[in-house]
C-alpha cells in the first residue's frame, strides 16, 4: 500500500457518500468521486458452482479489477492458507478463488502479485496441501510464498491504535500498491469469526500477542486501521462453520463468493450468510466486525447498503 | 595417475559432507548418514569393549580394521575426512620449517611416534575400566563436531546474513521464493571448545605436516598395528637414485632415510612416492618380503605402555567416583541433574553414556536444534552427550531423525509410533513464575501448544482465571510448553525427568501401556514441521474432515460471539 497518496482517503470518502446516496441522502451537489463509486453496488454476491466465473463475476459487479489495480501496480494478495489441510476442509482459501483473483490482476497489468501469508503448520505442507502456489502457478507475475523471518518485516505505527501503537508488518506489503483480501468463510475459536480482518493477522509479526497481551477484538480492528484491504473477495463455496481457525470440523457448502471495496461490509455480509457453531447470527454480534464499524473503518449495517446478489 | 589421493580424498570428503547434509528433518529412507562415523575402528573397538557386546553396527570399523592387514593404513590417506581437513586448513598453517629429506626422514621426525599407541592403551584401558573416553581419541567423531557444530552453523548464518543482504535483488529480479527464503541459524553449545580442540590439531601440523596422523590419532595407532606386515607394500626398484624426494614429500615421514625402506604402521598409501619419482622407481606391490630394517618399529616400552594403561584405568576410576555419575556403587538414586532431559529413545543412563561417542551427529540433524551438547551438567561421564534444552527448542513430534543418525545405538532407532510413546520427562509449573497463577492473568499459551493435551486449565477459588495443571500422564516431555511460555527468562512451565521411560530394548508403546500413559498426539503442528512425510500416530489429512460432535451448546461460543 502507498502511504503517501491520498488515495485510500479519497475511496473511503467516496464509499462514505455512495453510502449517503444509498441511503437516500442524495442532494445531487455530490462531487465526482461520489458519483463513480456510486456506479457500483456495496457488496456482490454471486451464486453458483463454476469458481472462477463466479469470482470473475463478483469483482465484475463492482466495477471490476481495473477499478481497483491500475497498469504497472504491485499487487498483495492475502488468502488463507495456514493449516496443512485439504481442499474440502475449509481451513484455507479455495485456491481457485485465489488463482482467479490473481489472474485478474495481471489482466489488469499488475507489475507484480505477491501472494503471501504467514502461515502456522509446516510452510511446506500448507503450501502443496492448500494447492494455493499449484493453481497459481501459470498466471504471469505471480508468487506464492510464506513470510516468517523477522527481516521481512517492518515496524509501522498504528497511530488510530487503542492496543497498540505499532506493529511489524511484512515489508512488501507496505511497499504494495495495492492490498486484496481472499478470505475463506470460517470460524474462530475465539474471534467468533475469521474473515478478511482477522486474516490480516497474517501479514503481521506479532500475533501471539494479540492473543496474550491485548483484547484479541479492539487488536484485530487496531490493525486493519492500517492493513485496511482495497479490495475484498471472500470465498463462500464452502465455509468452515465450526471448529476453526484450523479445523477439522463442520464444512457447509454455500456455492457463493463475496465481493467488496468495504472490508467490514464484506465480513458482515458473509457472517449473515452462514451459519456458525449451528447459529445464525447478525454482524454487530461479532466483537471486532462491531468495533470495526463503530470506528468508523466501514459499515456492518448489511441492511442498508445496496448489495447485489445474482447467481451465474 | 597423478595425485590419486586427491582424488579419493576430495571425492570421499565430498561424501561424508553430503551425508552431514542429509542427517536432518526430514530424511527420506535411511542414506547411512553415520556411515563415516561407523567405518572409525576406535569407534568398533571402543564401543564394544566398554559396552561388553559386539555392536552389529560398527562392524564397518572392523571391516576397516581388518582391511589395514592388507593394504595398511589406507583408510587414513584416503578416506579419514580428519586428515583430509587437516591438509585443507594445513595449508594455511604449513610447518614453520620447511621439509627437507633431512628433517622427514623416518629416524629424523619420530620422537612423538609412540603417542598415539600411548594414546590408545590410556582409552582402552578406560574401556575395559566402562567407561568411553574414546571421543577425544576419535577422528571421525572429532571432525563430525568441527562440521556439524562449528562450521554447519557458521554456514546457516553466513547463508542467512547473505540472503538479508541479497533480498532487495532478488525483489528486483522477480525472484521471489529466493528473497521470502530463510536459513534457520543454528547454535550449539560447546562450540568454542571443539574449535580449541580442532585449531590444536590443525595448527599442529606446523610442527609436522599431519602431526595428528603421525603422532596422536588413536585410531591411526589402531590401523598401525595391523599394518606392520601389510600384503601391499612398498617397492623401490635398482633404478632409485636416492635423490630422496620421496623422503621429502612423504605427509607422515613413513620413508626411511635409506629410500628403499619403509615402516609400513606410518605408510597411508597416499602415493604420492610413486606419483613424484623421478625414476619412476617405487610402486606398491601385494607380498614382496620386507627388508629387515622395515620390520623393526618404534619400542614403546613396557614401562610406557603399562604406564599409559594405568593413566586410563585411573582417569576411568575419577570418572567412576564423579558425584554424579550414573552407575555409582551403591547409588540407589544417582545424583542427576532434573532437567537433564535425554533424547527419546535414549539407553539406560550408564548404557548412553557407555555408546554414545559424542559425535554430535543427532544434534546436527535436530530441527529445532533442542539437542545440544552438555558440558559438566550430566558430570565428568557425561561431557558433550545431547540433552535438550526445551526453552531453546521443542521436541518435534513428527521427527525421529536423533535415534535414526546415532552411529552406535546409543539412542535407539525408533518409528514415529515409538518415539511418540517415548517418555522423556513430565512437564511441571512454577508458580511462582507462572502468569495466572501469580499474577491472576489470563493465558492460555502452555495449553495451547502441546501437542499431547497434557496441561488442564481448571478453577479454583482464589484465582478469577482458570489456572493451568499438567496431565502427568498425558504429558511425554516433549517442551512445547517450556518452549512457548510468554514469560521472560526461565519458563514458567519446565520440563524435568520425572517419568522419562529409558528402554534398553523391548516397546516403548507396551512400557507406556504398562504404566497407565496416555500419550496421544494432536493433529496439531506447532512445530511447523512437515505431515505425512513418515507414518504418524495422528490422523492422516482428508479432503474431507472427520465427522465432529454436533454444534457446541450455546454458553460455549467463541467469546468473538456477543450473544443478548
Amino acid at each position: 500500500m502507498d502511504f503517501k497518496t491520498d488515495r485510500r482517503e479519497f475511496l473511503g470518502k467516496g464509499l462514505a457518500a455512495a453510502g449517503a446516496v444509498l441511503t437516500g441522502a442524495h442532494s445531487g451537489l455530490l462531487g465526482a468521486p461520489a458519483a463513480l463509486a456510486a456506479k457500483y453496488p456495496d457488496i456482490a454476491i454471486a451464486r453458483g458452482s463454476e469458481i472462477d466465473a463466479m469470482t470473475r463475476a463478483a469483482v465484475d459487479a463492482i466495477g471490476g479489477m481495473k477499478r481497483f489495480v491500475k497498469p504497472g501496480a504491485k499487487v498483495v494478495i492475502k488468502p488463507n492458507m495456514s493449516f496443512a489441510r485439504g481442499v474440502g476442509s475449509g481451513s484455507n482459501t479455495n485456491p481457485e478463488v485465489v488463482a482467479s483473483v490473481a489472474q485478474m490482476c495481471s489482466e489488469a497489468g499488475a507489475s507484480q502479485i505477491l501472494v503471501l501469508d504467514n502461515v502456522l503448520h509446516s510452510p511446506e505442507d500448507c503450501l502443496s496441501m492448500s494447492k494455493i502456489p499449484e493453481m497459481c502457478g501459470p498466471v504471469p507475475k505471480t508468487s506464492v510464498s510464506n513470510v516468517r523471518s523477522k527481516r521481512m518485516f517492518r515496524e509501522v505505527k498504528v497511530p488510530k491504535g487503542v492496543e497498540f501503537k505499532s506493529m511489524e508488518v511484512i515489508s512488501q506489503v507496505l511497499d504494495s500498491d495495492v492490498l486484496i483480501a481472499v478470505p475463506v468463510g470460517k470460524s474462530h475459536g475465539s474471534a467468533g469469526v475469521s474473515l478478511s480482518m482477522k486474516g490480516m493477522m497474517g501479514l503481521i509479526y506479532d500475533r501471539g500477542s494479540f492473543h496474550r497481551r491485548y483484547n484479541l477484538h479492539e487488536a484485530i480492528v487496531d490493525m486493519v486501521t492500517i492493513l485496511k484491504p482495497d479490495l475484498v473477495v471472500t470465498d463462500g463455496t464452502r465455509i468452515l462453520s465450526e471448529g476453526g481457525p484450523g479445523g477439522p470440523g463442520k464444512v457447509i457448502p454455500l456455492n457463493l463468493v463475496i465481493a467488496s471495496d468495504d472490508m467490514v461490509a464484506a465480513d458482515a455480509q458473509m457472517v449473515e450468510l452462514g451459519t456458525w457453531y449451528g447459529k445464525k447470527f447478525k454482524a454487530d454480534q461479532v466483537r471486532h466486525i462491531r468495533i470495526a464499524a463503530e470506528r468508523g473503518l466501514g459499515r456492518a449495517d448489511i441492511s442498508a447498503l445496496s448489495v447485489k446478489d445474482f447467481s451465474i | 595417475m597423478k595425485h590419486l589421493d586427491r582424488y579419493t580424498r576430495t571425492v570421499t570428503l565430498a561424501l561424508f559432507l553430503v551425508l552431514l547434509l542429509l542427517a536432518t528433518y526430514p530424511m527420506y529412507g535411511e542414506p547411512a548418514v553415520d556411515l563415516f562415523l561407523r567405518l572409525d575402528p576406535l569407534v568398533a573397538i571402543g564401543t564394544s569393549l566398554v559396552s561388553g557386546t559386539l555392536l552389529l553396527a560398527v562392524i564397518p570399523g572392523f571391516i576397516v580394521l581388518v582391511s589395514a592387514l592388507i593394504m595398511g593404513r589406507a583408510f587414513c590417506g584416503h578416506v579419514c575426512p580428519m586428515g583430509t581437513t587437516i591438509d585443507l586448513f594445513g595449508k594455511a598453517v604449513p610447518p614453520a620449517t620447511k621439509q627437507t629429506a633431512k628433517t622427514n626422514a623416518y629416524e629424523s621426525c619420530k620422537d612423538y611416534r609412540h603417542w598415539k599407541y600411548l594414546f590408545l592403551t590410556a582409552l582402552t584401558g578406560a574401556a575395559v575400566a566402562g567407561v568411553s573416553l574414546i571421543y577425544w581419541g576419535s577422528p571421525l567423531s572429532l571432525v563430525t563436531r568441527i562440521y556439524g557444530l562449528v562450521l554447519y552453523p557458521l554456514g546457516t548464518l553466513v547463508t542467512e546474513n547473505a540472503l538479508q543482504i541479497a533480498a532487495p535483488r532478488f525483489f528486483d529480479l522477480g525472484l521471489h521464493q529466493l528473497a521470502f527464503l530463510e536459513i534457520p541459524v543454528k547454535v550449539f553449545a560447546t562450540n568454542a571448545l571443539v574449535v580449541l580442540i580442532a585449531g590444536g590439531v590443525i595448527l599442529a601440523s606446523r610442527l609436522q605436516p599431519r602431526f595428528w596422523c603421525r603422532n596422536l590419532c588413536p585410531s591411526g595407532a589402531l590401523l598401525g598395528l595391523c599394518s606392520r606386515r601389510p600384503l601391499l607394500r612398498r617397492v623401490v626398484s635398482d633404478d632409485c637414485t636416492r635423490c630422496g624426494q620421496c623422503v621429502k614429500e612423504c605427509p607422515t615421514g613413513a620413508i626411511r632415510k635409506d629410500p628403499h625402506t619403509y615402516v609400513p604402521a606410518e605408510c597411508i598409501v597416499c602415493n604420492r612416492c610413486v606419483e613424484i619419482c623421478p625414476e619412476s622407481a617405487v610402486r606398491f606391490h601385494a607380498g614382496r618380503p620386507l627388508p629387515a630394517a622395515e620390520g623393526r618399529e618404534i619400542d614403546l616400552g613396557r614401562r610406557g605402555v603399562l604406564a599409559a594403561g594405568v593413566v586410563g584405568l585411573f582417569s576411568a576410576g575419577i570418572v567412576k567416583t564423579d558425584l554424579k555419575q550414573p552407575s555409582a556403587v551403591g547409588s540407589k538414586h544417582p545424583l542427576r541433574a532434573e532437567d537433564l532431559i535425554r533424547p527419546p529413545g535414549a539407553l539406560p543412563e550408564p548404557d548412553f553414556l557407555n555408546r554414545c561417542i559424542r559425535c554430535g551427529e543427532c544434534m546436527k540433524a535436530c530441527p529445532t536444534n533442542t539437542l545440544q551438547p552438555v558440558w559438566l551438567k550430566a558430570g565428568l561421564d557425561g561431557l558433550f552427550s545431547p540433552v535438550l534444552v526445551p526453552r531453546h527448542g521443542a521436541c518435534a513430534v513428527n521427527c525421529n531423525v536423533c535415534g535414526r543418525v546415532c552411529p552406535t545405538g546409543a539412542i535407539r532407532s525408533l518409528d514415529l509410533r515409538e518415539k511418540n510413546q517415548a517418555k522423556i520427562g513430565t512437564a511441571w509449573i512454577v508458580r511462582q513464575n507462572c502468569l495466572v497463577w501469580e499474577q491472576d492473568k489470563k493465558c492460555l499459551v502452555c495449553d495451547e501448544v502441546c501437542p499431547y493435551n497434557a496441561v488442564a486449565f481448571r478453577p479454583i477459588s482464589e484465582r478469577k482465571n482458570p489456572v493451568p495443571f499438567v496431565l502427568e500422564n498425558r504429558c511425554i516431555g516433549c517442551g512445547w510448553c517450556e518452549n512457548k511460555c510468554p514469560v521472560g527468562g526461565a519458563s514458567a512451565i519446565r520440563v524435568n525427568i520425572i517419568g522419562e521411560i529409558r528402554l534398553a530394548d523391548g516397546s516403548y508403546r507396551e512400557k507406556a501401556a504398562e504404566f497407565g500413559l496416555k500419550l496421544k498426539a494432536e493433529n496439531h503442528t506447532s512445530d511447523r514441521l512437515g505431515q505425512g512425510t513418515f507414518e504418524s500416530t495422528r490422523p492422516s489429512i482428508t479432503e474431507e474432515p472427520p465427522k465432529r460432535p454436533e454444534p457446541s451448546e450455546e454458553g460455549k461460543l467463541p467469546g468473538g460471539f456477543i450473544v443478548k
